[in-house]
C-alpha cells in the first residue's frame, strides 16, 4: 500500500513531464525530515504538523519543478530524467551534511491496532502505514478526477502544446503535479519511517519505487496501486517464508523477479497505455 | 486589429523561417493565409499566440501589434486571457483520453467567471453534433467531428480574433463546406478570423481579405475576390491551369513563379 502511493508519485510526475524522477528516495527523505522537524522536534500536535509537513513537502517538489525541470520544458523527456539523477545525488549530499548518518527516532503516537489473521500478524505501525496511504492515495485520485484543477492536470499531461493553445498555464500545471507527487513520496516517507527510525538510508527505499511503477505500468495511476500491492505481498511473504530457509535478502531480489516475468508478458506493464507510434 | 510587422523568426538560433512578414487582421473580417507547405503560416501563428519558446524559436526582429500594444514578450496563457486570441492548432489539437464534455470545460480553464455551464450549452447549440457524444473520448471522434470540438474549444475560451491553421486538413469536402460555413456564421456574431489554409478556394470564398505566403515572406495581397481571379492564384492553388496552353505561356508562369521565391 505504501509502495502504491510511493508509486503515485512517481506515475504522476511521469505522466506530466515524461521524466521518470530518480530523485524519489530523497524526495522521500526529505518529506519526512520535514515533518520529524516539525512534529519531534518542534512538538507541533500531529493533526497540525501532518498538514504542514505535506505542505512543505509540497513546497519543495515546486522549488525542485521550477529550478531544474522548467528550464528544460520542451526539451527531450531524457535530460530531465538525468537532471533527477543529478539531484538525487545533490540532495542525498545535502541531507548526509545536514542531518547526519545517525538514525532518528520515529514514532508516531497512534491508537494501537492489531489484525491477526493466523499467521500473518499485522502490527499496529504497519496496519496505520496501510490506512494513512489508502486514504491519501483516495485523495489523490478524488482530487484527479473530480476537480477542475485535476482535468486540467490530466489534459497537460496529454499534451503541453495542445494545453497552452487554449490558455492553460502549462508551467503553473506541471509545478502543480510536482507539489502533488512530493507531496504522495513525502506521506509514504513518513508511514515508512514510522516503521523503524528515519536516517539518510532510508531513501533505499525509494528504488522499491521503480519495480512498483514499471509492473503497473509507468503511466498508469491504478497501476501504481496494483504494483505497489504486488510488491509489497511479494516481499513480506518471501520475507516470512523464503528467508528464514536460507535465502537471506532474497526480499529485496523478489520484486525484481517479479518485475522481470512481468515484463516478459507485457512489456508496457500490468496497466500501461500501449503507445501507437505511427512513422 | 492585430497587425504584424516586419516579422523575422528562427528556430535554434539558426533556420531561418520567417523573413520579414507583414500583414494585417482587420477586426471584424476573415483574414486568408495561403501557403505551400513549408511556407512558414504554422510559425506565423505560433509567433502571434506566445507559442514559439516550446518550438525553440525566437523572434529576432519585428513584432506583433494588437490595437498598437506589442505582444512579442508574452507568454500563451496571458495572450489567450488577457488579449483573447485563440490559437487552434492544426491537426485537431483535443485532448484524446478526455470525454467531449471535460474538453470543453479544460478548455474553458483559462476563465474565472461562472458561466461556463452555460456557454457549454451554447457551444452545443452551435455544433448540435456534439451534444450526442458529451460522454465520448474525444480520441474516437471522427476527424470532422474532432475538428468541431476543437473550434467549439476554442470559443470556451471567448476570443475575439481566432488563429486558425487549417480547420480543412483531411476533411470531407462536404464536412469542410459545413465548417467554413460555421466560421463564417461565428463571424457575423463579431469574431474576427484569420484563417490559414491550403484549400484555397474554399478559404476564399468566405473570406474577406488574402494573402499569399511563399518561403517566409509574402508575396501577394490583396480582397479576396481579387485574389480567387488572380491567375498565378489560380494556377498554383486552385489548380485552375488550362489544359491546352501554349508552352510558351508555361514558361512565363514558371518564371513568374520562379520571381516568387
Amino acid at each position: 500500500m505504501v509502495y502504491g502511493l510511493l508509486g503515485l508519485g512517481l506515475v504522476l510526475i511521469f505522466r506530466a513531464s515524461e521524466a521518470f524522477n530518480f530523485a524519489v528516495g530523497e524526495f522521500l527523505v526529505v518529506g519526512a525530515f520535514l515533518f520529524y522537524v516539525l512534529h519531534f522536534q518542534w512538538r507541533i500536535p500531529l493533526l497540525v504538523a501532518s498538514p504542514a509537513g505535506l505542505g512543505a513537502a509540497a513546497l519543495f517538489g515546486a522549488l525542485v519543478e521550477g529550478t531544474t525541470i522548467k528550464p528544460l520544458m520542451g526539451r527531450p523527456a531524457l535530460s530531465m530524467t538525468i537532471i533527477t539523477l543529478g539531484l538525487s545525488n545533490i540532495l542525498a549530499g545535502g541531507l548526509q551534511a545536514v542531518a547526519g548518518s545517525t538514525p532518528y527516532q520515529f514514532s508516531l503516537r497512534l491508537p494501537p491496532l492489531v489484525l491477526d489473521l493466523g499467521d500473518i500478524i499485522f502490527p499496529s505501525p504497519r496496519l496505520w502505514a496501510g490506512i494513512i496511504s489508502v486514504i491519501f492515495f483516495g485523495l489523490v485520485i478524488l482530487f484527479l478526477y473530480k476537480t477542475r484543477w485535476g482535468l486540467v492536470i490530466q489534459a497537460t499531461s496529454e499534451s503541453q502544446p495542445k494545453a497552452l493553445c487554449f490558455g492553460i498555464n502549462a508551467h503553473l500545471v506541471l509545478l502543480l503535479v510536482w507539489a502533488i507527487a512530493a507531496m504522495c513520496i513525502a506521506a509514504s516517507g513518513i508511514v515508512i519511517a514510522n516503521l523503524g527510525a528515519l536516517s539518510c538510508q532510508t531513501s533505499v527505499v525509494g528504488l522499491r519505487a521503480i519495480p512498483v511503477v514499471l509492473i503497473g505500468g509507468l503511466d498508469s495511476i491504478p497501476g501504481a496501486l496494483v504494483g505497489g500491492l504486488i510488491v509489497g505481498v511479494v516481499e513480506a511473504l518471501t520475507g516470512a517464508y523464503l528467508e528464514p530457509r536460507g535465502l537471506i535478502g532474497f526480499k529485496e531480489v523478489v520484486p525484481y523477479l517479479v518485475l522481470l516475468l512481468v515484463l516478459f508478458v507485457r512489456p508496457y506493464g500490468l496497466f500501461g497505455t500501449v503507445r501507437i507510434e505511427r512513422v | 486589429m492585430l497587425s504584424i510587422e516586419n516579422l523575422r523568426v528562427v528556430y535554434q538560433e539558426v533556420i531561418s523561417v520567417l523573413q520579414g512578414v507583414s500583414l494585417a487582421v482587420q477586426d471584424g473580417q476573415i483574414t486568408v493565409l495561403l501557403g505551400a507547405n513549408g511556407a512558414g503560416k504554422t510559425t506565423l501563428l505560433r509567433t502571434v499566440c506566445g507559442l514559439l519558446p516550446v518550438y525553440d524559436g525566437k523572434i529576432i526582429e519585428g513584432q506583433v501589434l494588437l490595437d498598437g500594444t506589442s505582444l512579442n514578450r508574452l507568454d500563451s496563457s496571458t495572450i489567450v486571457r488577457r488579449h483573447r486570441i485563440t490559437y487552434v492548432m492544426e491537426e485537431r489539437p483535443v485532448f484524446w483520453y478526455l470525454t467531449v464534455a471535460q474538453n470543453l470545460k479544460a478548455a474553458a480553464f483559462s476563465r474565472w467567471d461562472r458561466q461556463v455551464q452555460r456557454d457549454i450549452e451554447r457551444v452545443m447549440e452551435i455544433f448540435p453534433k456534439l451534444s450526442g457524444l458529451r460522454d465520448t473520448r474525444a480520441g474516437y471522434l471522427s476527424g470532422g467531428e474532432q475538428q468541431m470540438l476543437t473550434i467549439a474549444m476554442a470559443l470556451m475560451t471567448k476570443p475575439k480574433i481566432m488563429l486558425l491553421d487549417e480547420p480543412s486538413l483531411g476533411l470531407a469536402p462536404l464536412i469542410v463546406r459545413e465548417l467554413f460555413g460555421i466560421i463564417k456564421a461565428l463571424n457575423r456574431e463579431g469574431l474576427t478570423v484569420f484563417l490559414v489554409e491550403q484549400n484555397a478556394h474554399a478559404a476564399l470564398s468566405v473570406g474577406d481579405r488574402g494573402y499569399v505566403m511563399e518561403n517566409g515572406r509574402i508575396v501577394l495581397e490583396g480582397p479576396s475576390y481579387e485574389l480567387i481571379r488572380n491567375k498565378d492564384v489560380r494556377e498554383f492553388y486552385l489548380g485552375a491551369a488550362g489544359a491546352g496552353q501554349k508552352r510558351y505561356q508555361d514558361a512565363k508562369r514558371y518564371k513568374r513563379r520562379k520571381r516568387w521565391l
